[in-house]
């Protein structure tokens, strides 16, 4: 792999050779530009100008969105009620069953034997996170535990207990990690956040109402004290009755204990780096208030 | 902006793909892939703590009086009852655990007998302990149910109603 003698490389090299860049020059590519319809002109746009036949169509003379013609419109119709208030800013985590997941590691869309993230299951295809939809994520669930078999180790949003204690039984590790809405949007779709040449962001720290969920061990949460998390293991066991696998003992112990760090979004790669996808470069910031801003 | 903020950069070529992990020497904490630490690494966080991923507790098997041994147990799965077309058909989701009572040694003498004595309806011939659930649509759900009921059993049985001193009677009788 050789690293290109000069910066900007085949680009310079063009602007050296080829003539002045003007206006006389430069032309779009083919099948860029599309010319647009011109309504009311020709015999395609124009006529009735794609309004229609006559009535309220043609005349710009229809009544506003939702109406019903008189009749009590839906939005009217249904009562407003106490738990639906602010329904549309609530986060929401979409579900991953168990099930799913074992379909998608014995189709070969998830590597078991990397750490599973929410980037390893959008490329793969395995659900659909939508950031702009008031999405936080992914929720474990528990359907399939029964026949769930794979050694994972898997970092999800939200996990029910009994998901939690079948990926324990087969030898996995689980942890719940919160994403703010920025941070989940590169999570989901890096490439083209790495495109933009702007540095990693921080990861936020979960609000005030979601702290106790990622503090408590019982859920696996990522900020949540590392010894309780053993007891809490050896609980669940219990609980289930099933006994704890010895993950220390495990060939991919290195693998399975990989966590990420709670400001970081990226396995690998740290907040204020600057990846450079076109010439496979990452950025470093040296200025002091940038490393101890990136690392606060 | 962020040009001129990274204006003393340093450039290093290095590879995006996670296959070379390097091997950390003195895990303590858990490893992030390259070193990256913040202010609210779990180092920082936490400093005394640190992960354990064994199958025994730190200090030791600390659990074992109230735990039950599942290797003693017999497990098996069947078909449950009720509705549910072609699922409840054929998924095996009852849960039944049998022990041997008169055997079960992780259960104290005392208590072994209260036990025998208020669930008789529930040892079979052979001397087996039956307990089944069938509360949940998943075995595990199930086994876990099994489980806790015979946890409660045998803190039923460990009741032991406190005597009435010698005081008390006197004063009893008093009254």
């Amino acid at each position: 792999m050789s690293v290109p003698k000069n910066t900007g490389g085949k680009g310079l090299d063009l602007l050296r050779n080829l003539p002045r860049i003007s206006l006389a020059n430069l032309r779009p590519n083919p099948g860029a530009k599309k010319a647009e319809k011109r309504r009311g002109r020709g015999a395609h746009g124009g006529s009735r100008s794609g309004r229609g036949h006559k009535g309220q169509r043609q005349r710009g003379n229809r009544p506003r969105l939702g109406f019903e013609g008189g009749q009590t419109p839906f939005y009217l119709v249904i009562p407003k009620y106490g738990y639906n208030e602010g329904h549309s800013r609530k986060p929401q985590y979409q579900p991953l069953s168990l099930n799913r997941l074992q379909y998608l590691i014995d189709l070969g869309r998830i590597d078991p034997t990397q750490p599973i993230d929410l980037t390893q299951l959008v490329n793969g295809r395995g659900v659909t996170v939508q950031p702009l939809k008031r999405d936080y994520g992914v929720q474990l669930v528990e359907e399939g535990a029964d026949t769930f078999c794979a050694k994972v180790n898997i970092e999800v949003q939200m996990a029910s207990e009994c998901a939690i204690a079948a990926i324990e039984k087969n030898g996995g590790i689980i942890t719940t990690g919160f994403y703010d809405p920025r941070s989940l949007s590169l999570l989901c779709k890096p490439v083209p956040f790495f495109m933009r040449g702007q540095p990693i962001p921080k990861r936020m720290l979960p609000g005030e109402d979601l702290v106790p969920y990622y503090t408590d061990s019982k859920n696996r949460g990522y900020l949540s004290d590392p010894a309780k998390i053993q007891q809490a293991r050896l609980e669940l066991a219990r609980k289930y009755g099933y006994v704890l696998p010895d993950v220390t003992k495990d060939e991919l112990f290195h693998m399975l204990t990989t966590r990420k760090d709670p400001r970081q979004i990226f396995f690998g790669l740290a907040p204020g780096w600057v990846v450079n996808m076109a010439e496979k470069k990452i950025l470093k910031p040296t200025d002091e208030k940038l490393l101890s801003y990136y690392s606060s | 902006m962020a040009a001129s903020m990274l204006r003393r950069v340093s450039v290093c070529a290095s590879r995006f793909s996670l296959g070379t992990l390097r091997i950390q020497a003195g895990f303590l904490h858990g490893n992030t892939g390259n070193e990256f630490r913040s202010a609210y690494s779990l180092e920082k966080i936490y400093p005394n703590s640190s992960f354990n991923y064994g199958s025994r507790a730190v200090g030791g098997g600390q659990q074992t009086d109230s735990d039950i041994p599942v290797d003693r147990l017999t497990i098996t799965y069947c078909r449950s009852s009720g509705p549910g077309g072609q699922n409840v058909n054929k998924v095996n989701t009852k849960a039944e655990v049998r022990f041997h009572i008169q055997t079960a040694d992780w259960i104290p003498e005392d208590v072994r007998q209260k036990i025998i004595s208020q669930h008789t309806n529930r040892i079979n011939r052979s001397g087996e302990l039956i307990v089944t659930s069938e509360v949940s649509r998943y075995q595990m759900r199930n086994l876990s149910d099994c489980l806790q009921k015979i946890r409660d059993m045998i803190a039923a049985a460990s009741v032991k109603h406190k005597q009435p001193s010698q005081e008390d009677v006197a004063l009893r009788r008093y009254r």
